[in-house]
Parts: C-alpha cells; structure tokens; sequence
C-alpha cells in the first residue's frame, strides 16, 4: 500500500516536471537566432513561400501560444520535424535514441566492472598498492577529456596498430542492420540470429565502450571506495570484526550498505551521459541522439533539441524512479 | 574586566582576530597535511605552474600564438618546434602555453560567478524553507526550477546558451556559471538546513540578531568547506566543458588558443597520421584537471574534522584491518 | 574493370575537368576509383571485404545525402550528384581522353570551328537538333521509344512541360529561361510527338549549351501531371522525394542524413549500367571517408582533404590522379559594405592574401592559382590581366592611397563544414595582420553557411563553386551581371552588364572572344573577389 502510494505520488509529480523542463527548453531555443523557415525552404525561395511556411507553422503567433501549441501537439505524440533529415524528430530519435542508449549501457557496464572490484579492494586495502593505484584512477579519470582519450585510442589501434578495421560508426557498411526490436544492434541481431551484424557491431562498440567505460570507473571507483571505507569504519563493521566474523563476509555486508550511494552515481551518470556522450558519437560518427541535438543547436533545428531535452529528461526521470524503487528494496528502513 | 567575547567585542576586530586564528589554524593543518600525504602536493604544484606558466606565456612563448606560417606546416616535434607545428603552422608549444589563459579565466570566472550566486541563493533558500508564507513557497519553487534545470542535458544547454549569446569568451563564461548554478545551490542549502539547527544559531536568533547576519557571520563561514572543496574540482571539470564545447565549434573563435579547440583543429590529421596537434593539448589539458581534483581533495579532506584529527599522529591512519 | 564501372555509371558527366582540390564535385571519382581498387583487390577474404565484381555495387561515402531532389530548389551537393544519374538530358558533350590522364574520360568543351554549331555535340534523348540560319529558333528532334523510370514515353510535351516548369517556380528555372532570354511559355513550342523547338528573340549562343547543363535535364510530364495538386502544379512535393525522369538510375531509397540507394534501370534506353546499385553513404567527416576507402567498405570516397590524398599516394598500390576542373574558391568582398567598397581597398586584399603559401600546404599542390574570373579550361578564358600576386607592400600602399593607413578591422565567415576554408582564412588572417587589417574569424555551421551567403550582410565571406554550363557569357552572367541572383559580392558595373549581355546576343565566336575579353578585364581589374584557386 505504502509502496503503491509512494509510486503513485512520484508519477504525480512527473507531468509537472516534464512541462517545466520542456518550458525551458521552449525558452532557451526560441532565443536561440536563426529562422527556421528560411532554412527549411532554402535560399532560392521567394518572401512569399517563407512567409505561407511562416504562417503554417505557427511561428508568426505569440510565444506563449507558440508553447500552447507544442504542448497540445505533443500530447498527440507530434515532436516536430527536423529541416535537416525532413523526418518527423519522433522517428528520427526512434533510431538514434537506441543507439545512444546502447553505447552509454554498454559504457557504464564496463565502468562498474572496473569501478566497483578495483573501488571495493582499494578499501579493503587502503596501505597496498592497490589503494594507491585506486585513489590515483578516480582523479586521473576524471581529468582526462573523454573525446581526446577517444581520439586516442583510436589513433593507436587504428591507424598505427591496425588491429580495428574502420572503427566508425554503429556496424560496418556492408553489413545489413538488422531489423530493429529493440535498437540494440546487438541484442536485436542476437535475436535473429544474424552473426554478422553482431560480430560487427560488436566490433565497432569496442572502442567508444572501452572510452566511456575506462573514464566513467573513475567516478564509480571513488564513490565505492569512500563509501566502502565509510561503511568499513562504521560501528557495525567493527562489531562484526569483534565478534570475528570472517573478513570476506565483512566486505560483503558493508558493499551491501554501499549499494545505495554506487546506485544513485550510477543513476546519475546514466542520465548525464545521455546526452554528455556527444562528444564520443561525434569522434565515432555514432550516429546517436546527443549528435542529433547538437547539430540541431549549430543549425537552428530547433525540433530535435527539444525532442532530445524531452526524451532525456523523461530517461533520467524513469532512471530516478527505477533507483529509488530500487532503493526501497535495498535499504529496509526506508519502507518505514 | 569587560569579558571580551563575540558578542561584546567591536565587530570589525572580532571578525579580524576571527579570521586570523583561523587561517593560522588551517595553515598548520595544512603543512601538517602535506607533510602525512605528500602526493596532495602534486596538484598545487600543477596548478600554480600552469598558472604561472599563462601568466608569463607572452615572455616565455618563443612564437606569437595565432601566427600561421604556411612554410613549417604539419611538423614534427624539433629543436625549433619543441611540440611541433599544426596544418597552418602555428606553433604548438607557444599555443599549449597560451591557452590556459583562456581556459583558466573562463572556468575561474565561471565557476566563482556560479557559487557565489549559486551559494547566495542557496543559503537563501534553506535558511527560509519551512517557514511560513511567501518564503517558503519561494523557496520551494526555487528548488523544483533548479531540479528542472538539472535535468537539462549540460551540453546542449552550455551549447545553447552560448548560440543565444553569440560566440564569445563571455557568453562561454555565462553559459558555465549557469550550468553550475544548481550545484552550489544545492550544496549550500543542505549545509544551511544542517547548520541552522545548530544551537548557537538558535542563541543567536533569541537574541534578536537580524537574519542576515545570522547567515553571514555564522551559517556561512561554517559552511564554506564544502563549497571549496566543490569548487576546486568545479574549475576542473569547467575546462574540461569548455573544451568540449570548442570541439565541437561552439566554443572560441578560430584561431585563439584553447585546448578543445586544438584538439578539434588537429583531428583530422590525427588520422592521417599527425598526432601532435591533438594529443599535446589534450595532456596539458588532463594534468591541468587532475591537478584541481587533487587540490579538490585536499580540501575536502582538511574540511572533514574528523579527518583533519587523525594528522595528529603524523603518518597516515592504519587501514581497519578487514 | 574500372574504366567499364566508370563508363556504367553517370557520374562520369564532368563538365569540367577535375581538379582533386577537394572541392570539385567529381574530383574524387579517378584517384577515389583507383585507391578503391587497391582496396578492393586483396580483400577479398576478410569479413569487410567488398565482393563488388558479383553484386555490382558501388558505394560512394559522401558528405551529405541529398536534401531534396527537386533541384528546382536545392542546389546542395548530394542533390547535384544525383540529378545526373536520376534524369537525362537532351544533348551531351562528346567524351575525349584527358590530357593529363589519359584514362580519364572528360567532356570536350572547346570551341571546334569545323562542328556544327562549333560545339562538338551528342545527342541523347534527342536524336537530331538544328539551328535556324538566323539562330533564333533550336529544333529538337526527340528518339522515339525511350521509356521514364516510371514507363512513360518520351515525347515532346515533356520538354514543354520540364521549361514551362522553371518559368512559372521561383528557383533556379528562371536563371537557367533568362540566360536564353525565355520568359514566355509560348517560346517553347511542340510541333510533334517527338519534335520540339524553342524560340529565342536574338540568336543566343547558350541554346545548345543549355540542353547538355546537368540543371536542365527532362521530366517525365505524365507522371508529373497525375501527381499534382492544386497547391502544388508542379510536383514539387512528388520530386523532392522521388524522381521521374529518363536517366539510367531510380532512387530505392532515401534516408535522410544516412544513406540514399539508387538502383539501375533494366529498360534504360542505352542498356542497363554496369553498376546495379549505388549506395550513397553519408559521412560527415572527411577523415572517416578516408578511412573507410582505405578499410575496403566504400568504393568511392568524395570531398576528402588535399592532406589526406597525399597520404593515399604513400599507400602502395594506390594510383593518385589529378584533372583539372572548373570548380573554384574565393572570398566574396561586399561591394555594398565599407570599405570593400572602394577599388584599392580589394585590391589590396588579393595583394595580400599569401596564394602561393596556401596552394602548397592547404591544398597540397592540388590546385591552382585562381587567375580570371572564369574557370581557366572555359573557352575565351584569358590570365593575361592577372596582377595580384601576393606582395605585401602593394597591398599597404594601396591601402595608405585609400585613406587606411593604419588598416582597418573586418569579420570574414568561413564554413565549418569545408576543412580547407578555416587553414586558409587563419594564414590569410595573419598575412593582413602585417598590413594592419584585423580580422575576426567568423565559424559558419555548414547547414546555415549557404543561407549567409546568399543573404550579402557579410563583409567576407568564403565561397565555393562552378558554372555548369562551359561558356564565359554563362559564368560572367552568374557571377557578375549586377542582377544575377548569385552575384553574392554585390558586384555591379553597367559595362559589365551590357559587355556580357551582348556576348549572349550573338552567335559569333570572335565578336564573343573580344567581348569577353573585355569584360574580364575590367572584372580583374575591379576585384570583386579575393581570388584563391
């Protein structure tokens, strides 16, 4: 009962939300200078033609209505169009969305695999040289720019090492994407069976995955650590050490109480590298949601940057929500 | 004898003797910090030669920074270019050295501009939330705008800021002071709610001394830690924004020197083989973060009491053992 | 193989022979083939591998897919690429070997006074054409039997209905009527199933020139005609999506910013090309289209750096040729805004600019010195009134006679799209910076970069581009007749207007030369352009 009410106020305050974010991001494009019209039709148009398009489009209305107007349409699940790809922005983020969305996944997978092991150690052992190496990591991590290390990286198993064949975009060129499920090029050529499209994808997700994943550990990694190292110094962990319990159990019960902080880093980066990986799909040519939005910004398309703003707030709010679903399974004396 | 005591003493003296013992107080702490963990030192270092370095690069340059000479285009490090040379000749080391100029000011000035409005409205807001009437709702609604604006994607919001400002040096310092505006917001208004409910606050209030003194001589200095802490390791990751957003062009204009943008100018030959345009801005630029996060850090440790006791003993404290 | 797969495909149509500057529209095709077909040789056993021999297709990595196909209205690289193979037109150039590259097919554009017409012409969709001796009417002569993508026949009615379409939109159609001074729909007259002729009021010597420009190719009227709607006469909606028209390709299909696939026709008149399908790619960066030529997935790599091909010749196996072409670029000076509105001051500004510095490094050797104001392979193209090599002391001199002795303070725009145009506006930047002149760089997103343009609020601004149509009255006309819609400098000299509009009067080839002679000299001597290459 509690949970469902608990669910119930949540999903109230959602609406509210959104239309403040999209209210902002209203704002914020409308300053942004550059005619749509003009861009959409070209430069060989005459007034006439600008001014119909103008007018068809509701940009001669006062703001405020303008905002009404793009309310109403997106309740009816109309985002727009974009001038630059002429699609709808809806199926244009149909596409691209996924395909962030299983870079920055796969990205953050492979950051708590490196984050949280090395993170838990370099607690336990906080003298050793893995402490060291620990502390060192989080703040080199988090210094080194994410599209230089992506440059790199490519420059050296590329073009010097050669190992990586053309390591841009989502799939080889000659290869067919498979049919899209999910989006996912790798779950949905899992799904038909197509071992092609997924060695393929596979292969061009390592690079901008190792990228991602290398930097975002370091935020991971620190979290885990001081959090471990709190919960290692907190008086039910040098109880249990009295009452001498073995070591590893203690690393365990204390992780558990640290679940709670990795999850919410682990949130927050989630939906911050929605949009914050735009600068590796711009190295990789991803083709991905954040690129959309910011050449949509450089160009005056203002459609898919509010689309983008929209999808990745109701992402980060979903993510929110699912952690502190989650939370309340992990931490008991939330429940009360 | 008059007792000489906060309340009695002159202000202006009180707060000087105030400031005084405390700085003499956090220099020893300080040394006494980098004497336990000498590695701290590294990060004060890096950053004051980066800043010296930007403060000297116009003597010390050994070529003017946006000065194209067709004739030594695309070379490899040399004695003459000790970074070597980008596609329009530009040398790279003068550039590596001027940029920081540009960077540093646009993430200092950004990111005080940002806490100290961000920290204002902050201390503001949880010091009123919960009473009554307009302050509260006004406080409410400031903390749900600033929730909205931190679910903005950062990099199309920084973008956006600086196409609706035009393409300058101050538009970029205005679009990072927005950004970070909700961090120090939020920061400052969590250590308020903690501090306000601190008995001296409560003396101080029956005693009748207006809010705003209240907030300034005892909530803020008390609070202050963090936010220094946040700010350090703030500047950092503003030049790496910064950089980012040259990389993607709309940071500053060709060809003044910063470090994203060189990074971006020096892409396409990254691939045709010519990596020192890209890969040298882009060190400069790390060393130049990770020195901050580790002045970050050592603040944040210097700021923790309970930390700041264990330098006592002079060596860094036993792991538990586990 | 390469030479046949060059011959299947339409993208062979080069107007113009084609310099790999990197610019050139077609540049690419010849050294792109032949580092491709190093790259598709050995692969061959690798999961990348490109069996291009079995299936017959090509895959082009392009900067952009095409906006829009109705090239009415868009005049964006991936439109141009593929109106040439999605539509036919009536004549063509005969095809000779390039002097340079010898198997390298180009379009033979000279003045031949043993051909009729002096032009060396084949027909296409029209079989036999004549000219009236007075040179005011042009007759067509259609081939009978050639069938549109869409099963329509070619008849008559579809030339009407193609040029009554450019006089009554508002794009390019107007342009290309006025050069032949049509303005009315009754000059295009039909007079038979397949027999169609246009009459001009004076004896224009573009009239055939016109029918060979890859702008004026012919649609397919029936289909058009079922498709329109009151709101849209025209098909414009219906072309912008799709083609109907009589060339040897279809476009399957088209996604915007990804990729667009054409594939072949089996029932086009001159047989099916070689190349069954083209994949038109869309790869933002030139860096990544290198890399993927050199990987094996693309075929053909287009608009890559003049670095980068200096980086293919070191690749063994790997031929790198060269033709010239008519593309070219230059900074726009505004004659409408101080102080490019005064003569000194532009031409200080070509003094200035350090061109041989920058056709070296920027362009890798790979283009050459801009020294008229037409394409130099055009006929009636003369240098002999070329100055401005690059002298710095000239140029302050001649700025100190204008009255700016201490320089002055200007913006130039460049597109962030073009990776040639930052390199050289920061050497042309720093070159002014000598002589006092200050100018602030000015980063164009290359989406907007064309809308600047056109606008002519810019003080300088780069531009870029070549006219289709290999007459010097056709490219003075588009650039400098004070009321061409693409004379983006504000150029205005009533001279200059009338000289170019007499050339296009008169069928006469020495009057032209002498004519155009004329007028270019006082063009280059006006300097509306900072000429680069």
């Amino acid at each position: 009962m509690v949970i469902l009410r608990y669910i119930g106020s949540r999903l109230l305050f959602l609406i509210p939300q959104i239309v403040g974010i999209v209210l902002v991001g209203f704002i914020l494009i409308k300053a942004v200078p550059g005619d749509p019209a003009t861009l959409m039709l070209g430069p060989m148009a005459s007034t006439d033609s600008i001014a119909k398009l103008r007018t068809d489009l509701g940009l001669d209305r006062p703001l405020p209505v303008q905002f009404f107007i793009y309310l109403q349409k997106l309740v009816h699940g109309d985002l727009g169009t974009s001038w630059q790809t002429t699609q709808p922005v809806l199926s244009d983020l149909r596409t691209r969305f996924p395909a962030t969305l299983e870079l920055v996944s796969y990205g953050l997978l492979l950051a708590l695999l490196i984050g949280i092991p090395l993170g838990v150690l370099s607690a336990v052992r906080k003298r050793g040289i893995i402490g060291k190496i620990g502390g060192m990591y989080g703040l080199v991590a988090g210094a080194v720019p994410d599209f230089w290390l992506a440059l790199v990286l490519v420059f050296v198993f590329y073009s010097v090492l050669h190992w990586l064949a053309s390591p841009i975009g989502r799939i080889d060129i000659s290869v067919v994407p498979p049919d899209t499920i999910t989006g996912f090029y790798t779950i949905d050529s899992l799904l038909a069976g197509n071992w092609d499209a997924l060695g393929s994808s596979v292969q061009h997700l390592l690079l901008p995955v190792v990228t991602l994943g290398l930097i975002n550990a370091g935020p991971i990694l620190k979290m885990t650590q001081s959090t471990m190292d709190r919960m290692l110094q907190a008086d039910f962990s040098q109880y249990e050490r009295l009452c001498g319990l073995p070591p590893q159990l203690i690393t365990r019960h204390a992780f558990r109480n640290a679940l709670p902080s990795i999850l919410t880093i682990v949130s927050v980066l989630y939906g911050f590298l929605i949009g914050g990986a735009v600068l590796v799909e711009i190295v990789f040519s991803w083709g991905g949601a954040g690129q959309y939005a910011v050449q949509g910004v450089l160009n005056s398309d203002f459609n898919p940057v509010l689309g983008f703003v929209i999808f990745s707030a109701l992402f980060s709010l979903v993510i929110y929500f699912l952690v502190d679903l989650a939370y309340l399974a992990i931490d008991p004396r939330i429940r009360h | 004898m008059p007792i000489k005591n906060r309340f009695n003493a002159e202000p202006t003296s009180a707060v000087w003797s105030l400031i005084l013992k405390r700085t003499g107080y956090g220099l020893r702490y300080f040394v006494q910090f980098l004497r336990v963990y000498p590695g701290y030192a590294a990060g004060y270092v890096v950053v004051l030669t980066v800043a010296l370095v930007a403060a000297v690069a116009p003597v010390i340059a050994p070529y003017s920074p946006v000065n194209a000479d067709a004739s030594v285009y695309l070379q490899p490090p040399t004695l003459a270019h000790v970074l070597g040379t980008d596609s329009t000749g530009m040398d790279v080391f003068s550039r590596v050295i001027f940029a920081p100029r540009i960077d540093l000011a646009i993430a200092v000035i950004g990111t005080l501009v940002s806490s100290i409005v961000g920290s204002s409205i902050g201390a503001w807001v949880g010091y009123f939330q919960s009473t009554t009437g307009i302050r509260s709702f006004s406080s409410n609604a400031i903390m749900r705008a600033a929730d909205v604006l931190q679910a903005f994607p950062v990099f199309v919001f920084a973008i956006a800021l600086v196409a609706v400002f035009g393409q300058s040096i101050n538009s970029l310092v205005l679009a990072i002071a927005f950004v970070n505006i909700p961090i120090y917001l939020r920061l400052m208004r969590s250590q308020v709610l903690r501090i306000r409910d601190m008995r001296y606050v409560e003396a101080a209030y029956i005693l009748g001394v207006p809010d705003w003194v209240i907030i300034g001589r005892h909530i803020v200095p008390n609070s202050i830690a963090p936010v220094l802490a946040q700010l350090s390791v703030n500047i950092g990751w503003s030049i790496l924004l910064t950089a980012g957003l040259s990389f993607v062009g709309a940071g500053v204009r060709a060809p003044t020197p910063e470090w994203g943008s060189m990074i971006a100018m020096g892409f396409p030959n990254v691939m045709t083989g010519q990596w020192w345009p890209s890969v040298f801005p882009g060190l400069a630029l790390a060393i130049t973060v990770f020195g901050f996060a580790l002045i970050g850090g050592s603040i944040e440790f210097l700021a923790d009491p309970r930390r700041r006791r264990t330098l006592a003993s002079g060596k860094p404290p036993l792991p538990t053992p586990a | 193989m390469l030479r046949s797969s060059l011959q299947g495909i339409k993208v062979e149509s080069m107007n113009h022979r084609n310099r790999t500057n990197g610019l050139s529209r077609r540049a690419v095709i010849k050294s792109a083939a032949a580092a491709a077909a190093y790259s598709l040789l050995p692969k061959f056993g690798t999961a990348e591998s490109f069996a291009a021999e079995a299936t017959h297709t090509l895959v082009v990595a392009a900067p952009a897919t095409p906006q829009s196909l109705d090239h009415e209205f868009d005049v964006s690289l991936g439109t141009i690429d593929t109106v040439g193979a999605l539509y036919d037109n009536l004549l063509e150039y005969e095809k000779i070997p390039d002097p340079q590259v010898p198997d390298a097919l180009r379009e033979d554009i000279a003045v031949h006074s043993d051909q009729p017409y002096n032009l060396n012409l084949k027909g296409k969709l029209a079989e036999k054409w004549e000219i009236s001796s007075d040179g005011s009417v042009a007759r067509f002569f259609l081939r009978p039997g050639v069938k549109s993508n869409w099963g329509n026949e070619l008849t008559a009615d579809d030339v009407k209905w193609t040029w009554d379409r450019k006089l009554h939109l508002t794009g390019l159609g107007p342009f290309q009527a006025g050069v032949l001074n049509i303005t009315q729909e009754d000059q295009i007259q039909v007079e038979g199933r397949y027999v169609v002729s246009f009459h001009v009021p004076k004896p224009n010597p573009l009239l055939l020139k016109q029918m060979v420009n890859l702008s004026n190719p012919v649609y397919d009227s029936v289909k058009c005609e079922q498709v329109v709607t009151k709101d849209d006469p025209w098909a414009h909606k219906f072309l912008e999506n799709n083609s109907a028209g009589f060339g040897p390709y279809v476009v399957s299909q088209l996604v915007r910013g990804q990729q667009a696939v054409f594939k072949a026709r089996s029932d086009y008149y001159r047989g099916k090309p070689y190349m069954d399908t083209v994949i038109f790619k869309e790869v933002p960066t030139s860096a990544t289209r290198l890399s993927l030529l050199q990987g094996g997935s693309v075929d053909i790599a287009q608009f890559l750096q003049p670095l980068e091909y200096t980086t293919l010749k070191k690749v063994s196996g790997v031929s790198v040729d060269a033709v010239k072409a008519s593309f070219a670029v230059w900074v726009e000076l505004n004659a409408k805004m101080k102080p490019f509105d005064n003569l000194k001051v532009r031409q200080a500004m070509n003094y200035a600019l350090p061109r041989e510095e920058i056709l070296k490094t920027v362009f890798q050797d790979l283009a050459d010195k801009q020294t008229g104001c037409i394409p130099d392979i055009y006929p009636d193209f003369t240098d002999k009134f070329w100055t401005y090599d690059a002298d710095l002391d000239k140029a302050k001199s001649l700025l100190a006679e204008a009255g700016f002795k201490d320089g002055f303070k200007s913006t130039l725009s460049y597109d962030a799209g073009n990776p040639v145009q930052e390199p050289i506006a920061i050497l042309f930047q720093t070159a002014l910076r000598k002589i006092g002149v200050e100018i602030v760089l000015n980063k164009v997103p290359a989406a907007t970069f064309y809308d600047f343009v056109t606008k002519r609020e810019q003080p300088l601004i780069f531009y870029l581009d070549s006219p289709w149509v290999p007459d010097p009255g056709y490219s003075t006309q588009l650039y400098f007749n004070s009321k061409s819609y693409v004379d983006y400098s504000n150029y205005a000299n009533s001279e200059v207007d009338d000289l170019i509009k007499s050339g296009l009067q008169t069928l006469d080839p020495t009057v032209r030369n002498e004519t155009y002679t004329k007028a270019q000299q006082i063009v280059m001597n006006e300097a509306p352009w900072v000429f680069i290459a």
